[in-house]
């Protein structure tokens, strides 16, 4: 099965039973995948992991999932990119700041 | 000191490159490095962290997934090569290794004269491997030992699978302790000497294995071109192909087990030991632990085998932390097996920093001491012009850049999160922003002769 996969070119998940091995700062109860095995963190994870991992073997709910999972992901990543953006400026000023400062 | 404001000009141009496209006050910056007289040692370390730092966030920003995608499968290509490339390849490297070794016995004893030291040192660790990583790996055809092995009888005995890659990182290690402590880069005879063990190491291997497995499993400077070429932009896949540069470290099987893993970091840690004991601080550190007692033959073999421990420890800490930052089920290991690929970009840009200046000062030597080997007229040195430790330096830079895409593009085939994925590089980014702090503080320092070698 996880051969199958390997071969029709998905490269994002691990063979069945990969994903074993608890985080140092694991949940209360592991999200796993009803169709490979796979553990994640939160369902939140799981249904992004559905989605690009079991496209085609989807049911109704778990697509709906997959996409207010992405949705969620979206917002997320957009605020990440603000505060990104923010430490960039601040490296980029603080050097020049530093340069003006010592030379 | 010039050479070190000549490096921070370069980083800061760097810096100013990578943070243009977000805030465009390049000249700003560029303007203030132009005044400047001398950057002090930490503010040249830091701006070369801070490059690394900043392209992480940037590398960040690219979050569309069917893009990396794109970037990392684009091919172009599928030329396949005549066979007269194969035997004149096979022709180069076995012609090579016997100039070597003519050349190395009765050639004259200068080591700047003998084409033997200048073919191995200039030509093939400098020159050639500067092509496994900027063209393509072309060592299975060129290797000379691999060619003699071809038409060998073999004892098919069983490679023990325990053994894994484990006797090709003690090999490397072993190479680079001996490169640094005997004679092989100045006498002749003695390199001569070293060939041939190799050689012989080599040959007794591939018959008692068979020369696949020898060539595939333990031979160490047949994997470390294996694993340069992945970065380079031409690899054979049913033909010759072209990609662009460094997509290839991203492949999830390129590296299965953990002596793999080891071998990588051992890659990187021995081009940096190989800097490190040329510095001054080195000198005083080994003239004080001397002093105090301690042989001087144990001295580098502890050093290059507690530094690599070191090193190793530091890429597990930051892998362990990579696995709790993401908060995946995956096992550490297999992260780990992940994102080592990438450091070998980082070992490449050092390499290229350490040895294109020694390639260039020395290739007119070279081709002198090739056209006569035998009696050589007086080596002229090149004289490379002031501004070429920036190219040193954007070496450095332009290998840390390339792993860190890389990593972040196996980050996001790794992890079904975005998020998820940005955080699992924060480990790895910390350690090498201190990789590269480390790496320019040797390009920066003076060369001191290593003490207590022969
Ligand atoms: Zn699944």
């Amino acid at each position: 099965m996880s051969g199958e996969r390997a071969s029709a070119g998905d490269r994002t998940t691990a063979p069945t039973g990969e994903r074993a091995a608890p985080p140092p700062n694991p949940p209360e109860e592991p999200a796993v995948c009803g169709h490979c095995g796979d553990r994640f963190a939160d369902d939140r994870l799981l249904a992004l992991h559905r989605g690009r991992a079991h496209r085609e073997a989807l049911t109704d709910a778990e697509i709906e999932a997959y996409r207010e999972a992405r949705t969620e992901e979206r917002d997320d990543v957009r605020l990440f990119r603000v505060k990104a953006l923010g430490l960039l400026l601040l490296i980029y000023f603080g050097f020049i700041y530093v340069y003006a400062f010592v030379l | 000191m010039t050479r070190r404001r000549r490096l921070a000009v370069a980083a800061v141009g760097l810096l100013a490159a990578a943070v243009a496209p977000v805030a465009a006050h390049g000249a700003g910056l560029s303007g203030a490095a132009d005044r400047s007289l001398s950057v002090p040692t930490w503010l040249f370390l830091t701006t070369g962290g801070g490059v690394i730092g900043a392209s992480f966030l940037l590398a960040s920003f690219v979050t569309d997934r069917s893009f990396i995608r794109r970037v990392h499968g684009w091919r172009r290509g599928g030329l396949r090569p005549a066979r007269a490339a194969r035997w004149l390849g096979r022709a180069v490297g076995l012609g090579g290794l016997a100039a070597v070794l003519v050349a190395g016995l009765v050639g004259p004893r200068e080591a700047t004269r003998n084409a033997a030291v200048l073919t191995v040192w200039v030509g093939w660790w400098s020159g050639y491997t500067m092509t496994t990583y900027l063209v393509g790996n072309s060592w299975p055809a060129v290797d000379p030992w691999r060619t003699l092995a071809a038409p060998l009888p073999s004892l098919d005995v069983d490679y023990p699978d325990r053994l894994d890659a484990w006797p090709s990182v003690a090999a490397l290690l072993g190479l680079v302790w001996l490169e640094v402590v005997s004679p092989v880069a100045d006498r002749p005879r003695f390199l001569v000497g070293v060939v041939t063990a190799y050689g012989v190491v080599t040959l007794a291997g591939a018959v008692v294995f068979g020369a696949d497995v020898w060539f595939r499993r333990v031979d160490p400077v047949a994997r470390l071109f294996r694993y340069f070429g992945r970065m380079a932009p031409l690899h054979y896949d049913d033909g010759v192909r072209l990609r662009l540069p460094g997509v290839g470290l991203d492949e999830p099987r390129l590296v299965t087990s953990r002596a793999e893993v080891a071998f990588i970091v051992a890659v990187l840690w021995v081009t940096t030991f190989d800097g490190l004991v040329a510095t001054p601080l080195w000198r005083d550190a080994a003239v004080a632990v001397v002093g105090a007692g301690v042989p001087p033959g144990l001295l580098y073999p502890a050093a290059l085998v507690a530094g690599y421990a070191a090193v190793c420890g530091v890429y597990a800490l930051a892998v362990r932390y990579s696995k709790r930052a993401a908060r995946t089920y995956l096992p550490a290991d297999v992260l780990a097996r992940r994102f080592a690929p990438p450091l070998l970009a980082i070992a490449a840009g050092y390499h290229l920093a350490h040895f294109l200046g020694y390639f260039l000062e020395l290739a007119p030597a070279l081709a002198t001491a090739a056209v006569a080997p035998l009696s050589p007229p007086e080596p002229v040195a090149l004289v490379l012009p002031g501004w070429f430790g920036g190219i040193e330096l954007a070496g450095v830079l332009l290998g840390h850049l390339l792993a860190i895409w890389v990593a972040h593009a196996a980050a996001y085939d790794v992890f079904p999160g975005k998020l998820q994925a940005v955080r699992s590089q924060y480990g790895i980014t910390v350690a090498m922003v201190c990789y590269t702090m480390a790496s320019l503080w040797i390009v920066s320092q003076p060369y001191a002769v290593p003490p207590y070698v022969t």
